[in-house]
């Protein structure tokens, strides 16, 4: 796989503007936000936000909400994601979106599938409603265009269609300037999303191809194929010498799509997006990886975080080793930790996690 | 005086802290939006007590019929603000009682509150020294705040004969007291610390404390102009009725006269079960309903937050039920009057240990299988104390 060259990630926070200074001694940035959201919605002073403009129906059982967001979020490329927060019964809990559309800089539209027993994506498709206000991280993700125009062959299933269609709208826009065709999977008609929009695209560029997939129901249409990917479905691929291959989808389909057509392509880029099994248990050991320091670590599964760090000869701050005094916590990106006080698993991120009554459960991301 | 709790058995002292651990359990399952809704509410309250209250301070300020009536209101609802924000808000969140909610602006690891202390000595000398070592003497520097001889256990000096003057001074000034109380100027005093040290340690203080003078009594009152004093003082008066309230509250909380002090052999291989004792027998309530609750951000449930500093406090009152039948079943003293009871003995305490007095004899707290009850005190008893 080559590497396509990333655009600079722009800072995190833009350099505060001299009015932002002169005010900065006197008011918080927490007294600041109490008082200008009650002016506009979206005003804070650092914390990028957005509001829900638009919530319209794309499937039987997805959304797309289009988002307006503050300027403090830094804008994307067409291809990343964005994480969302969403409170849910009082705790903010985060989820990562394809961004499937680019209009602007702070205008951004994501579209989201209901799973079931999914919080996040049953909130946001049943009970958020034009108005509210999400969190928004900064946008991610290496599937973006090359800078120059290639031909592409984009290879979709299902939720995987969108980043490829924020990808598909971006070379719309410019006139569609090399070959491109998509192939998008789905296990029926109805899960499809963008029909009608990526017919009408095939119909208006020579240059751009659709082709529906369907796993569990049989071909109809002209541009309709069915079964799961195979060399068959890329017979009409056999050179792709010049071309640049994106895959989108379930971690299977990814893997099968790379074993199909990555020693062929120019360019192979993929994004699964069913995560690994997670492997939750109490006994043997776990990868910790400690983000600010750079270290990966074997502790053991079992113990308190900050015992089995301290085996390993680290000694990350603490005060009274029982829970109460909150001088512990760090920050966990990834992974599942065991409340040891209470015997309950936390697996969404968090900015406080204690390390001396909780223990590791799987692999774990901290802010060490 | 008779003794109001009775030594528990090793086995007592476990059961009595499994049953603590599954009330905290079950409640800490039940969070949820009435807990973030209660927070979200509470910081209401202060923003707008606060601009309620620097307004009125304004207008008598230039409206100058309504000058004492607008003063005397002004300074009530700034100082209501300042004793919210401190806390409801401030010393809850620092606890990280709402760290679950994810909220950035609500994490306990980074909260600065409105206060000349910082947040970040507080957590060391409160969150880690206060909670953990409660009342171990020579451990939790809140024993009389290094100032003040509360308790018979600690050694009496002439000094401490001037202290019911200098206690009245320390309230007013108690925001002051408590950012700097981490200094430990008596160290540098005694030569036991360096200058050098003891400016590396005064910086972040001195820093957060400029801005808290600026704000107050620079910048608010300039912006009233020529008719700056009445701004001036009304904003001292608030931080000095903010200081004498929160003196008296946590004065409270564990310097009545059932509040124990335990020596530093206590904490030897100390039991969950032992812990939640030991903050029991040092800490006590204040009763008064849901006006007092809201007035002192639930710290009127003293022993409930040393049992479970770390849950949202806004449910120390419907755990408060079950603590007490509890402690009740383990034959525990619940210690909780109204507060000018309390108050009360408190104020006994610092008149009479400012004079030479002793220990007298109090129960163990664990009865050990071998042995009769141990005192923790071994001094016969003396007149009362």
């Amino acid at each position: 796989m080559s590497a396509i060259p990333v655009l600079p990630v722009p800072p995190a926070t833009r350099p505060p503007s001299a009015l932002r200074r002169l005010v900065q001694p006197l008011v918080t940035p927490m007294v600041f936000d109490y008082w200008a959201s009650r002016v506009h919605p979206l005003w804070r002073w650092e914390r990028p936000l957005a509001r829900v403009l638009e919530k319209r129906a794309e499937s039987a059982d997805a959304v797309t909400l289009v988002l307006q967001a503050n300027g403090h979020w830094q804008g994307f490329q067409p291809g990343q994601h964005v994480n969302i927060g969403v409170e849910i019964e009082g705790a903010r809990v985060w989820r990562s979106y394809s961004l499937t559309n680019a209009i602007g800089s702070e205008r951004l539209s994501i579209t989201v599938k209901r799973i079931a027993g999914g919080r996040v994506s049953q909130h946001l498709v049943e009970r958020v409603q034009v108005g509210d206000l999400l969190d928004i991280g900064p946008a991610f993700g290496e599937m973006v265009l090359p800078p120059t125009a290639m031909p592409s062959l984009f290879l979709a299933a299902g939720s995987g269609i969108t980043p490829l269609m924020s990808l598909v709208r971006a070379l719309d826009a410019q006139g569609m300037p090399a070959p491109v065709t998509l192939m998008y999977w789905a296990r029926t008609r109805e899960e499809l999303c963008f029909v009608a929009e990526l017919r009408a695209l095939a119909a208006r560029h020579a240059n751009f191809q659709v082709r529906f997939v369907l796993t569990r129901q049989a071909a109809e249409a002209a541009d309709e194929a069915s079964g799961r990917i195979e060399a068959a479905h890329l017979a009409a691929h056999e050179d792709l010498a010049a071309h640049c291959v994106y895959a989108c989808g379930p971690s299977g389909f990814t893997a099968a799509a790379a074993a199909l057509v990555q020693d062929r392509a120019a360019r192979f880029l993929c994004e699964a997006f069913t995560p690994p099994p997670r492997q939750d248990s109490d006994t043997g050991t776990v990868q910790v990886e400690l983000a600010a320091s750079g270290r990966s670590l074997t502790l053991r599964r079992g113990m308190s975080l900050l015992e089995a760090l301290e085996a390993e000869g680290l000694k990350p701050t603490h005060g009274c080793r029982m829970g109460l005094c909150n001088t512990c916590v760090c920050g966990k990106s990834a992974g599942t930790t065991r409340d040891l006080t209470t015997g309950t698993l936390h697996g969404e991120p968090t900015a406080a996690l204690k390390l001396c009554v909780s223990s590791a459960t799987s692999d774990l991301v901290l802010d060490l | 005086m008779k003794t109001r709790s009775r030594a528990l058995n090793p086995e007592e002292l476990q059961r009595f802290g499994e049953e603590l651990d599954a009330l905290r359990k079950r409640t800490v399952a039940t969070l949820g939006e009435r807990d973030a809704r209660y927070i979200r509410r509470s910081i209401s309250a202060v923003r707008w007590l606060e601009v309620a209250g620097r307004a009125a301070l304004f207008a008598g300020a230039f409206i100058h019929t309504i000058l004492i009536p607008a003063w005397i209101l002004g300074v009530l609802m700034l100082g209501l603000a300042k004793i919210l924000e401190n806390m409801t808000v401030g010393h809850n969140v620092i606890h990280g009682q709402y760290d679950w909610m994810g909220d950035p602006q609500l994490q306990g690891k980074t909260y600065e509150w409105d206060i000349v202390a910082t947040s970040e000595y507080w957590r060391k000398t409160h969150n880690f020294r206060h909670h953990t070592y409660t009342n171990v003497r020579g451990m939790d520097d809140d024993i009389g705040y290094g100032l003040l001889r509360i308790f018979p256990e600690q050694k009496w000096k002439p000094f401490y004969l001037l202290q019911p003057p200098i206690a009245v001074i320390f309230c007013l000034l108690f925001e002051w007291g408590v950012a700097i109380q981490d200094l430990r100027l008596g160290r540098f005093l005694s030569g036991k610390m360096s200058f050098a040290k003891l400016w590396a340690q005064t910086r972040p203080v001195a820093k957060k404390a400029g801005r808290q003078v600026l704000k107050d009594y620079v910048i608010f009152p300039l912006l009233a102009g020529p008719f700056f004093l009445p701004v001036l003082l009304g904003n001292l008066a608030a931080n000095v009725m903010r200081s004498i309230w929160t003196y008296v509250v946590i004065f409270c909380g564990h310097f009545t006269a059932d509040a124990e002090t335990f020596p530093k052999e206590v904490l030897r291989n100390e039991s969950r079960g032992h812990w939640y004792l030991r903050q029991l027998r040092g800490s006590s309530n204040i009763s008064g309903g849901r006006v007092i609750d809201v007035l002192t951000g639930d710290l009127s449930h003293q022993i409930e937050h040393h049992f479970f500093p770390d849950v949202p406090a806004n449910r120390y009152a419907e755990m408060a039920v079950e603590v007490r039948q509890i402690c009740k079943r383990y034959g525990q003293h619940y210690n909780t009057g109204s507060l000018f009871k309390q108050f009360g003995q408190v104020s006994w305490r610092i008149l009479r240990h400012s004079f030479p007095s002793r220990p007298r004899r109090k129960t163990a707290l664990v009865k050990l299988p071998s042995m009769p009850v141990v005192d923790v005190t071994p001094e016969p008893m003396q007149q009362p104390g």
